[in-house]
C-alpha cells in the first residue's frame, strides 16, 4: 500500500508509453489520480496504516508533515488530471502525443512522491532532480520557440541549483561524521554532534539549490517562463506542488539546523529571502502584460510568504501549513482558469483579452473569485493564514515586519486586481460581441470543486483539518 | 600518486580556461573522467566486486566515455567549431582562474585546520573546480558551452564527495547517476532542438521571454 504513490504512476506511465491510445492514456491519468487520493485520504482518516514495510530499510516514511503535503499534491494532482481531458481535446492531440503527456505528467507525479516521502536527504536529492527531468518535457510541450526557450532556462538553472545543493550534502556529511549516515531521523538525532561551521555552509548551499525550485527571488528566473509556457495543467502542477514538495525538502533540513540550536542563523536567512521574493513580485506585478506570467509571479509571492512563515514560531509554523494548502488549491483553480482563458482568446496578453464576463460567465465568474481567494479576501482561507502570520509576528517580538508586509500584500493586490478585473470587465477593445462557446465540463469542474474546498476551510476549519495542520506544523521545534 | 593526479586535474581547468575549441573542452572532459577513475581505484581499500563495476560504469564508461562521445557527436553534426566571442577575453579569463585557484586552496588549508580529516588538495582543487564552472557560465555564449561547464561541475562535485570519506549508500549513487545522465541526454537534446529552430546557438537568441 505505502508505495502507492511512486509505483502507481510509474507502473501506469510505462503502460501508456507502450500502448499509445487515448482511452488508455485517459484512464491510466484518471486511476493514478484517484489511487493516490485514495491513499492519502484513506491514511488521512487512519483507515490505512502510515507505517513504511520493513524492506524499504527506512528510506521512506510518512509523516504528518509529508501526509499534508501528499493530500495537497493529490488534490492538485486530481484537479489537473480532470482538466486534462478538456485540454486534450481543445488542442486535438493525437493519440501518441497523449501518451506521451499522460506518461511525463505521471513521471513527474511519481518524483513528487518520491519526494515528499524520502527520508533520506541525498534519496530526496535525487527525486527532486527526477522532478525538473520529467517537467522539463511537460513545459516544452507545445513546442513553440517560447516554450523551447522557457524549458530550456528550467532544466538549466534548475540543474546547475540542484548541483550546488548535492554541494550542500556532502558539505554537511563532511560535518556530521559522527552521525554517519544521512537518514533524517539521525541526522535530527545526532543534530547536536554536528561541525556547526559545516552545519551553516551547508544550510546556505541547500537553500540556494532548494530555492531555486521553490522559485524565491533572488534565483527565481526559470519560474515565470516555465509557469506561463507549460499548458496549464502543468502550470497548475508546478504552482501546486512542484514549489511545495521543493519547500518541505528545504523544511527538513531547516530542522537540523533548529535540532542543533542555530535558529538565529536559519532564521535570519530564510526570512531576508522571504521578504525579497515578496518584494520582487510586487514590483514585476505593477507593471504586468501577460495574464499567467502575473499568476507565476503571485507564486513567487506566496513562497515568499511561506518562507516567512517558517520563521515565526509555532503560530506561524500553522500559518505556514494552511497558507500552503490554501495557496496550492487557489493557485491550481487560477492556473486551470487562466487555461480556459487562452482557449477562448488564444493569447496571454491581458491586452488582448477584454470582456470575459459578457464572452463566457462561467470562466470570468471561476477568475473573479479565484483571484480574489488568492489575494487574500475573507472568506477564503489566504486571509485567515494571512492574518494569523501578522498575528505570529507580534508574538515573536518583530510586530515592526508586519508593516513592510502589509506594504507589499496592498500593492501585489493592486497590480493582480488591476489586472484581473480588466480581463473580467473591460470591453473597450474590438471582438468582444460574439458571445464565446461553452467548454467541456472538464474545464470548469475541478476549479468549481478548488473553490468549494477553500470555501469549506475558510469559512470554518473542520476540526479534522486544523488538527492535521497542528500536527504538520509541529514537525519543527 | 594520487596527488600527482588531483593536480592534473586542476590543471586542465585552466586549460579549458585558455582553449577555444569546443572539440578541445570536451576531450578535456573525458580526459578528467578517466582521472577520476583512477584516483577512484587507486583509493580503493577493500575488494568489493559490486562497488567496483559500478564505480567503473560511473566514471570510466559514463564520464570517460558515454556523454564525451555523445556530444563529439553532436557538435561534429552541427559543425561547432570554436567558442564565439565571450564576454570576457581569454587573458583575463586565466587571471580570473588563477585567483580562483588562490582563493579555493587558502579556504582549503584554513578549512583542514579546523577539520582535520579534510584534505586539502582534494578540497582546494574540487572546490575551485566548481567555481570555476559557474563562472564560465556566465561568461561564455555558446549554449554548448554551457552544457560542458554543466559537466564539468559534475566533474568538481564528484572530487569533492571522493574528498568525504563518509560514503553515500550505492541506491543513492544509483540514483545520482541516473539523474546526471538523463540530465545531460536532456540538455543536448533541447540543445539540438534550439539548434534547428533558431539560426545560431548562442545564449543572445534567448532572450524572448522577460519583462
Amino acid at each position: 500500500m505505502f508505495a502507492i504513490p511512486v509505483i502507481v504512476p510509474v507502473i501506469m506511465a510505462v503502460l501508456v508509453l507502450f500502448v499509445p491510445r487515448l482511452l488508455v492514456s485517459r484512464i491510466a491519468l484518471l486511476s493514478s489520480a484517484a489511487l493516490i487520493l485514495l491513499y492519502s485520504a484513506g491514511v488521512w482518516c487512519n483507515w490505512l496504516p502510515a507505517d513504511a514495510p520493513q524492506w524499504l530499510d527506512g528510506y521512506f516514511k510518512l509523516d504528518a508533515v509529508g501526509l499534508l503535503f501528499l493530500l495537497i499534491m493529490s488534490v492538485v494532482f486530481a484537479a489537473s488530471a480532470v482538466y486534462s481531458l478538456s485540454y486534450v481535446k481543445e488542442h486535438n492531440l493525437s493519440a501518441r502525443r497523449q501518451s506521451f503527456y499522460t506518461a511525463a505528467m505521471l513521471l513527474f507525479v511519481a518524483a513528487m512522491s518520491g519526494v515528499i516521502l524520502s527520508n533520506h536527504l541525498a534519496l530526496l536529492w535525487v527525486f527532486v532532480e527526477a522532478t525538473t527531468l520529467s517537467s522539463a518535457v511537460l513545459i516544452n510541450f507545445e513546442k513553440n520557440k517560447s516554450a523551447l526557450e522557457a524549458a530550456w532556462k528550467y532544466v538549466f538553472i534548475c540543474s546547475v541549483g540542484i548541483a550546488l545543493a548535492f554541494v550542500g550534502i556532502i558539505i554537511l556529511s563532511m560535518g556530521s561524521r559522527a552521525v554517519g549516515t544521512l537518514f533524517f531521523d539521525d541526522l535530527y538525532a545526532g543534530a547536536a554532534l554536528i561541525n556547526p561551521f559545516w552545519l551553516k555552509m551547508a544550510f546556505a548551499f541547500i537553500l540556494v539549490g532548494f530555492g531555486t525550485k521553490i522559485g524565491v527571488a533572488p534565483i527565481h528566473a526559470w519560474l515565470p517562463d516555465a509557469h506561463s509556457e507549460a499548458p496549464s495543467p502543468v502550470s497548475a502542477l508546478l504552482s501546486g506542488t512542484l514549489l511545495n514538495t521543493a519547500l518541505l525538502g528545504l523544511i527538513r533540513v531547516q530542522k537540523i539546523l533548529l535540532q542543533a540550536g542555530l535558529d538565529d542563523y536559519s532564521n535570519n536567512l530564510i526570512l531576508i529571502v522571504g521578504f525579497l521574493s515578496m518584494f520582487i513580485s510586487a514590483v514585476f506585478m505593477m507593471n504586468i502584460k501577460n495574464y499567467k506570467r502575473m499568476l507565476a509571479y503571485s507564486s513567487i509571492e506566496n513562497m515568499g510568504i511561506l518562507f516567512i512563515g517558517l520563521t515565526m514560531g509555532s503560530g506561524g509554523l500553522f500559518a505556514a501549513m494552511l497558507h500552503t494548502a490554501a495557496h496550492s488549491f487557489t493557485k491550481a483553480a487560477l492556473f486551470l482558469t487562466s487555461g480556459n482563458i487562452f482557449t477562448l482568446y488564444n493569447s496571454k496578453r491581458i491586452s488582448d483579452v477584454h470582456g470575459l464576463l459578457r464572452r463566457e460567465p462561467l470562466t470570468g465568474w471561476l477568475w473573479i473569485f479565484s483571484a480574489l481567494a488568492i489575494i487574500g479576501l475573507p472568506p477564503f482561507p489566504i486571509f485567515i493564514s494571512k492574518f494569523l502570520l501578522i498575528k505570529a509576528f507580534f508574538e515573536n517580538g518583530s510586530g515592526w515586519l508586519s508593516l513592510p508586509f502589509f506594504l507589499i500584500i496592498v500593492f501585489v493586490m493592486f497590480g493582480m486586481m488591476r489586472a484581473v478585473f480588466t480581463i473580467a470587465f473591460n470591453e473597450s477593445g474590438g471582438g468582444v460581441s460574439a458571445a464565446g462557446r461553452r467548454l467541456d465540463v472538464p474545464a470548469y469542474l475541478p476549479q468549481l470543486c478548488l473553490l468549494a474546498l477553500l470555501l469549506g476551510i475558510g469559512v470554518s476549519i473542520p476540526e479534522h483539518v486544523r488538527l492535521l495542520l497542528q500536527q504538520a506544523a509541529g514537525f519543527l521545534p | 600518486m594520487s596527488d600527482v593526479l588531483i593536480i592534473l586535474f586542476g590543471t586542465m581547468m585552466l586549460y579549458v580556461f585558455a582553449a577555444s575549441r569546443i572539440e578541445a573542452f570536451i576531450k578535456t572532459l573525458a580526459l578528467q573522467g578517466l582521472l577520476l577513475f583512477l584516483l577512484v581505484i587507486i583509493d580503493i581499500h577493500e575488494i568489493v566486486w559490486i562497488n567496483i563495476a559500478f564505480l567503473v560504469l560511473e566514471t570510466l564508461i559514463i564520464k570517460a566515455i558515454a556523454i564525451p562521445w555523445f556530444l563529439l557527436r553532436t557538435i561534429r553534426r552541427n559543425e561547432i567549431g570554436r567558442e564565439v566571442e565571450p564576454y570576457l577575453s581569454q587573458f583575463y579569463s586565466l587571471i580570473i582562474a588563477s585567483a580562483i585557484f588562490v582563493f579555493a586552496f587558502v579556504a582549503a588549508f584554513w578549512a583542514a585546520r579546523i577539520e582535520a580529516d579534510i584534505k586539502p588538495l582534494y578540497f582546494g582543487v574540487s572546490i575551485s573546480m566548481i567555481i570555476a564552472s559557474l563562472f564560465l557560465i556566465v561568461t561564455r555564449k555558446r549554449i554548448i558551452t554551457h552544457i560542458l561547464c554543466f559537466m564539468m561541475l559534475e566533474n568538481g562535485i564528484f572530487l569533492l564527495s571522493l574528498s568525504v570519506a563518509n560514503e553515500m549508500p550505492m541506491l543513492v549513487d544509483l540514483g545520482v547517476l541516473l539523474d546526471l545522465f538523463v540530465g545531460v541526454f536532456l540538455l543536448v537534446i533541447f540543445f539540438n532542438k534550439i539548434q534547428s529552430m533558431y539560426d545560431g546557438s548562442h545564449i543572445d537568441v534567448l532572450t524572448a521571454l522577460k519583462d
